[in-house]
């Protein structure tokens, strides 16, 4: 197991990402504590979302080390499955199965993967679902859902399995500009909750209000880390300066 | 230029006659398709290359070639080689009704694969990787995220394919078998009407595909009903 | 192999029958279609009944029985056209390259009508918008916009029909062209080895598939050369 705090549910040392020739991480070394809440930005092929999916390795990183809750991310088949069970995502396109009911959806994972029975993954999907505030959905396909709602699912879907950390790769950048407080409402109600989560975002409301942790990439480089009262008021970088006036200004 | 409307009202019963072969050619060869179809790909998308390359090559040659010649290898040719004549199917090789079914399996096996195999292609990669992130293991991914949406997705290709096989099956007539075209080859053999007896086969063959093509849209009408239909 | 020898000049001129015949449709399969696609996406309720009707007929009815109806119907309506002005006429018939050549490319052209369409209603909307806000007529439009944008959309389905084309020639031996399974048929006759005869037949077909298959393949690159760029 490797030598970082325990206390660190999630450990990044080092990491490479290469996609051919184009690099896409550089170097990256992160660690989150339990209960930690780490908001990520950045202008676009900075690398924050292959930093993300690496975690629960949706993409392989080339070199470095990456544990998450003990479990160290190699090749073993296992491990992955075993990881992934107990990190939660939630995508950009909401990735709901379109040929599942909503509650279905919700129970597939805790049937197929924690074996639970038809019942208590059904009683499980209902409480996520209240959570989410659409329990009325849970006999409709997602196709029948406003984009708001299916993210709501999503992240109820996500729940269901019972996760250690949440990590959020843009959750609202594809949906309608009021479908987007619904989602960051259910977001914000988790963080306070204690959940550990890692959000790729745009929402700077959201980062200022939520996050321990405001993380700015660039170039597949980590640049600053900090506070988020730091982060927005005195960002030490010029490369955070010009990102931050180039986003906050309109 | 009259049309001896008797010999169409004779000649049709007779031909309707064969519609028993018609059928049992189709079905039989659709089914056993079906499942060589699904192992072919099963085998072309393993990633293992001892598997895939085969397949690939049989493929390749079973749709690079017309259907008629399959026939004709496999009812005149195979009787040639002496393996086969010594063999334990040589009852089922020897007869033109088993050769047919063989050609047109082993025919339409390689095309539907492909279509299969377009509609595993086709599942976006985003639902597969939120199965993923959801911890289930790649067979589960497989069985409860890529099938059902895949054969949604092959559905309208595969139902061409079938009406493709039903025409195929007229070519069974080449090899003596008496199927609806069969029939029809001999009865215009002796009245010289072929006008009168081909187009009342046609429209008879073009019944079978309209039933064939309501069918399979009813299908895909159930299984897209929770596809986004309007907006 | 050795029963080959001495027939390999007879296979040779044999598949070049073969290829004329597939030029010969090729051009005929390629008007059909855009005459049939421009029939449905015209305005006129006529028109499309026609095309649509043309289409459903043809892609209904197995190809082996087309052949045949040509064959045999448009012998008999000129034989007797033909005894009507000297009884001593015996039979008169089409020669079987051109009643092959156009009930292939009737077949295949009802196939490629939908593919024109749909390239057609799938050729962007904006881009068409934009041409003509800058002033371009319709034909010009026409022309320099939408052909191009379509033939590319075309082309994949479009190879796909070359490859039925090429494969439907071999039915024509049926009705007594001298292409390579007529040959064959002759080569039997003499060597008594059906499986190497057709065998080769089936190698010669394989042959043309792979041709065109890679002349798609260029094509289809030279097409998108546009979209490589970046990455």
């Amino acid at each position: 197991m490797g030598d970082g705090d325990p206390a660190n549910i999630i450990e990044l040392e080092n990491v490479d990402k290469f996609f051919g020739a184009f690099q896409a991480l550089k170097n990256v070394s992160l660690s989150v504590k339990k209960g930690e809440r780490i908001v990520v930005c950045g202008p676009s092929g900075s690398g924050k979302s292959t930093l993300i999916r690496c975690i629960n390795r949706l993409e392989e990183h080339d070199s470095g080390k990456i544990v998450v809750n003990g479990h160290e991310l190699t090749g073993a088949v296992k491990d992955i499955d075993a990881v992934r069970s107990e990190v939660g995502m939630v995508f950009q396109s909401f990735n709901l199965f379109p040929h599942l009911t909503i509650i279905k959806n919700l129970m597939l994972a805790p049937r197929l993967v924690r074996k639970s029975s038809k019942s208590e993954a059904r009683d499980t999907a209902m409480k996520y679902l209240e959570r989410v505030k659409i329990p009325e959905q849970a006999d409709k396909y997602p196709s029948q859902l406003s984009g708001g709602q299916q993210q709501r699912v999503a992240i109820a879907r996500a729940l269901c399995m019972n996760p250690l950390v949440m990590l959020f790769d843009e959750p609202t950048s594809a949906l309608d500009p009021e479908m987007i407080s619904e989602v960051l409402e259910v977001m914000t109600d988790l963080a306070r909750e204690g959940m550990t989560m890692i959000c790729v975002t745009h929402e700077m409301g959201f980062a200022r209000s939520v996050a321990d942790n405001v993380v700015f990439m660039d170039n597949g480089e980590i640049v600053e880390s900090n506070p988020p009262d730091a982060f927005f008021e005195a960002p030490k970088n010029e490369r955070t300066k010009l990102f931050l006036s180039q986003i906050l200004s309109h | 230029m009259i049309f001896d409307t008797a010999l169409i009202l004779d000649s049709i019963p007779k031909m309707l006659f064969g519609i028993g072969l018609t059928f049992q050619l189709l079905f039989l060869s659709a089914a056993l398709g079906l499942v060589l179809a699904i192992i072919l790909l099963l085998m072309r998308i393993s990633g293992r290359w001892y598997l895939s390359a085969p397949t690939m090559v049989y493929i390749y040659i079973f749709r690079g070639t017309p259907i008629l010649v399959q026939i004709f290898i496999i009812y005149y040719g195979l009787p040639q080689l002496e393996f086969v004549r010594d063999s334990v199917f040589w009852p089922i090789l020897r007869e033109p009704f088993g050769c047919a079914i063989l050609a047109l399996t082993l025919n339409t096996g390689a095309y539907v694969s492909e279509i299969l195999r377009g509609g595993v292609l086709g599942v976006d990669r985003g639902l597969k990787e939120a199965g993923a992130a959801l911890g289930l293991s790649a067979r589960h991914r497989f069985i409860y995220i890529t099938t059902p949406i895949a054969i949604r997705l092959a559905l309208p290709a595969y139902s061409n394919d079938v009406i493709s096989l039903m025409k195929s099956t007229a070519l069974a007539s080449t090899i003596t078998l008496l199927d609806m075209m069969g029939i029809a080859r001999t009865i215009v053999a002796e009245t010289y009407a072929p006008y009168e007896i081909f187009i009342s086969l046609m429209i008879i063959y073009l019944a079978l595909t309209w039933m064939i093509q309501r069918s399979f849209g009813w299908i895909e009408k159930r299984m897209s009903r929770y596809v986004r239909s309007e907006a | 192999m050795e029963a080959i020898t001495g027939w390999w000049d007879d296979f040779f001129w044999g598949s070049v029958a073969v290829a004329r015949i597939f030029v010969t449709a090729l051009i005929l399969t390629v008007l059909f279609g855009l005459i049939g696609a421009g029939a449905k996406l015209s305005k006129s309720r006529v028109a499309k009944s026609i095309a649509g009707g043309y289409t459903v007929v043809f892609r209904g009815t197995p190809e082996i029985l087309v052949l045949l109806l040509f064959y045999f119907g448009s012998a008999v309506t000129l034989t007797a056209i033909a005894q009507a002005f000297d009884p001593e006429i015996k039979f008169v018939d089409i020669p079987p390259f051109w009643a092959g050549s156009l009930a292939i490319a009737l077949i295949v052209g009802a196939y490629a009508t939908e593919t024109f369409r749909g390239a057609f209603l799938g050729v962007d909307p904006g881009q068409i918008e934009a041409s003509r806000a800058l002033g371009l007529s319709n034909l010009q439009t026409f022309i320099y916009v939408r052909i191009p944008a379509m033939w590319r959309l075309a082309l994949p389905p479009f190879g796909n029909h070359m490859l039925s084309l090429i494969k439907d020639t071999a039915l024509i031996s049926i009705i007594g062209l001298q292409e390579t399974l007529f040959v064959a048929e002759q080569a039997i006759g003499t060597t008594g080895k059906p499986f190497t005869m057709y065998i080769l037949v089936g190698a010669i077909y394989l042959g043309f598939s792979t041709i065109i298959t890679l002349s798609v393949m260029v094509l289809e690159k030279y097409a998108n050369r546009h979209l490589e760029v970046g990455r």
